[in-house]
């Protein structure tokens, strides 16, 4: 990823107004929330618990919709489109990375990895190849009939990760990708992410509680009340 | 293959997949669904062996004379002198004649007859009918098993197949009160499982006797004579009587006796059966329900990934539907064991017992088959539906 691409701005968020309401009662979650994440930048979002953090992701995920302003990724207007489209979107141009992994156990590694490519026009034998390629990226090549439940949390992640990127997505959203593993492991995961950050250019928004799979990222912003509060730091 | 449809593939086969994880409930869905089927089943077999035994006694080429305004033989009589007038008419009246020119015809009566039933310990009513000696011949596909049938004017019967295989005493050479007198025995007919299988027969002469019915005739019986014959009977036998005769075809009189026994075991066995439909498709929901909340995970993530609403809605009405296939299969094949062959009686027109074997026939399979597998396509909608709905947000914090 070059300088250049990293001035792009990709990810715009305008005057971005999010709440809940419980019980009747209204809770605001961002009010007037702007943020731009240039194209192949690599975000990791911090922030207390109630900041805001997983609204702000499903936002992006398109999961959830704002009350108002404007959520633009790319050329896409995301507050503009219904779910169909959002879906539809999502498919084509975003990988998600869960906390859990959420991978589905009846199904093998290869076939995990595979679910997104089945969404696209791609012939069976061109996905077994790009499902085969990716997993040797993440470390995992001859696991590919490998079922999760099998695997440690650290592989499970690992396959979570090539599913994401399998369809070659420019943007990762990672809820908190390693908030189930161990040190180990969980370093193995960051460094994954800032390489394909770093060599494949893929823009990377990661929500994290932890300060050392921050320090993975090339920025960190802090969430607090709806909030940004951004702190720079040596990539 | 279009990307919905791979869609919708690979969630189905990730639903049965899982199905294993909740094997009880799911065991539980098929297995409501499979008691419906069987007792559904069950009542149409029931109704459809009922009218199979008399429907298959009715013979179309045979005519049965009915007087007194009725139209069963209980209750009909007809005149010694009306019966004269009959045999009198010459011409083609529709009927067969012997060599000598007369009516090939049987007067018959039928005379209700208590029987102890030696393996129940119960007694039961059985028909006696008295025939002429012609009368066996004007049944179609009746066979002698044992014995001979009787002599003119002889107390002795022949008994059919299945009474004699439910009483023993009415084996051939045996002595059996009827009435007040002792008959023997001297021979089984077959007549292909059909209603005739549940009468005694005898010399209508000896029955008169026995009975103190002299001269009284429920229905004569006639061999038709080609197409159209009926007909030209009814206008041959129009007028005879100031009491119209009654003329039908031996297969309309069985037909119009089995419907209304066979509607009544329909009417009571659908009722029964839906009211089960209704808490099996209860069942169905819940199970699905259960379904959908354990695969909410899945169902949440992959539609993250851009899955799209159908993929998950055929998915998971998919897995409803192949319980309720499996719940239809062990049903029909419950069924089969439990229905096929089974003996049943009930009481007839004429206030006596008939025995029919349960028909599991190709239409009974397929009306119990199709309401099993309506409770999982009702039962699986609404879950189905539920899962196009689950929030996506699901996906993303939630512990796999």
């Amino acid at each position: 990823m070059t300088d250049r691409h990293a001035k792009e701005p990709y990810i715009i968020l305008r005057d971005v107004r999010k709440g809940y309401r419980i019980g009747g009662e209204a809770i605001p979650i961002f009010a007037n929330l702007d943020l731009e994440i240039p194209r192949g930048d690599f975000v990791a979002i911090m922030g207390p618990s109630g900041s805001g953090k997983s609204t702000l992701l499903n936002m992006l995920a398109g999961v959830e919709s704002p009350d108002a302003g404007e959520i633009k990724i790319g050329s896409a207007r995301l507050d503009r489109m219904g779910e169909t489209a959002r879906s539809a979107w999502r498919a084509h141009n975003m990988g998600i990375v869960f906390q859990f992994y959420n991978l589905l156990p009846m199904l093998s590694a290869a076939e995990n990895v595979e679910l997104p490519l089945l969404l696209k026009p791609i012939p069976a034998k061109e996905r077994r190849i790009r499902v085969g390629k990716v997993l040797d990226l993440v470390g995992l090549a001859g696991r590919e009939k490998q079922y999760p439940t099998l695997m440690s949390g650290g592989q499970q992640q690992r396959v979570g990760i090539a599913r994401a990127i399998v369809a070659d997505p420019d943007l990762l959203l990672c809820d908190e990708p390693t908030g189930d593993l161990d040190r180990n492991s969980a370093d193995d995961v960051l460094d994954m992410l800032r390489l394909l950050n770093r060599e494949l250019g893929k823009s990377i928004v990661m929500v994290t509680h932890d300060p050392q799979a921050a320090l993975y990222a090339r920025r960190t912003l802090h969430l607090d009340k709806g909030r940004f509060v951004e702190k720079k730091r040596a990539a | 293959m279009s990307s919905t449809l791979k869609q919708t593939l690979v969630m189905t086969r990730a639903n049965l997949l899982s199905l294993p994880r909740r094997f009880a409930i799911a065991a539980s869905m098929a297995l409501s669904v499979a008691l419906v089927v069987c007792v559904l089943a069950g009542f149409l077999s029931m109704a459809a062996g009922f009218e199979k035994a008399l429907k298959s006694a009715g013979s179309s080429t045979v005519a049965v004379i009915l007087g007194g305004g009725t139209n069963q033989e209980n209750g009909s009589d007809v005149p010694a002198d009306v019966i004269r007038t009959i045999e009198a008419r010459r011409g083609d009246i529709g009927a067969v004649r012997d060599t000598a020119g007369n009516l090939v015809s049987s007067r018959e009566i039928v005379v209700p007859v208590e029987m102890a039933d030696d393996q129940a310990g119960v007694e039961k009513i059985l028909a006696l009918r008295g025939m002429d000696p012609i009368g066996p011949s004007l049944r179609d596909g009746v066979t002698l098993t044992a014995g001979r049938f009787t002599k003119p004017g002889a107390r002795e019967v022949v008994v059919g197949e299945r009474i004699a295989t439910e009483f023993p005493s009415l084996a051939v050479g045996k002595q059996v009160r009827l009435g007040s007198v002792n008959w023997r025995v001297v021979g089984h007919f077959s007549s292909a499982g059909s209603a005739f299988e549940s009468e005694l027969w005898a010399d209508l002469d000896a029955v008169h006797s026995a009975f103190d019915q002299l001269g009284e005739v429920q229905s004569v019986r006639l061999r038709l004579d080609g197409t159209g014959a009926i007909e030209r009977l009814k206008t041959a036998l129009g007028g005879i009587t100031t009491t119209p005769l009654i003329v039908v075809t031996e297969a309309d009189l069985y037909a119009a006796q089995s419907s209304g026994t066979a509607n009544l075991i329909r009417m009571f066995g659908w009722p029964v059966a839906l009211l089960m439909a209704l808490g099996a498709t209860a069942g169905a929901l819940n199970t699905m329900m259960s379904s959908v909340s354990d695969r909410t995970i899945e169902i949440a993530t992959v539609r993250a990934l851009g899955f799209s609403r159908l993929s998950a809605f055929v998915a998971t009405w998919a897995e409803a539907m192949v319980l309720a296939v499996v719940g239809v299969s062990i049903g029909l094949v419950a069924s089969r064991f439990l229905f096929s062959g089974w003996q049943a009686s009930t009481i007839g027109t004429n206030n006596t017992s008939i025995a029919f074997e349960l028909t599991l026939s190709e239409d009974v399979m397929l009306t119990a088959g199709l309401l099993g597998l309506a409770i999982g396509a009702i039962g699986g909608a609404l879950p189905a539906f539920s899962a196009t709905r689950l929030p996506l947000t699901a996906a993303l914090r939630a512990r796999g």
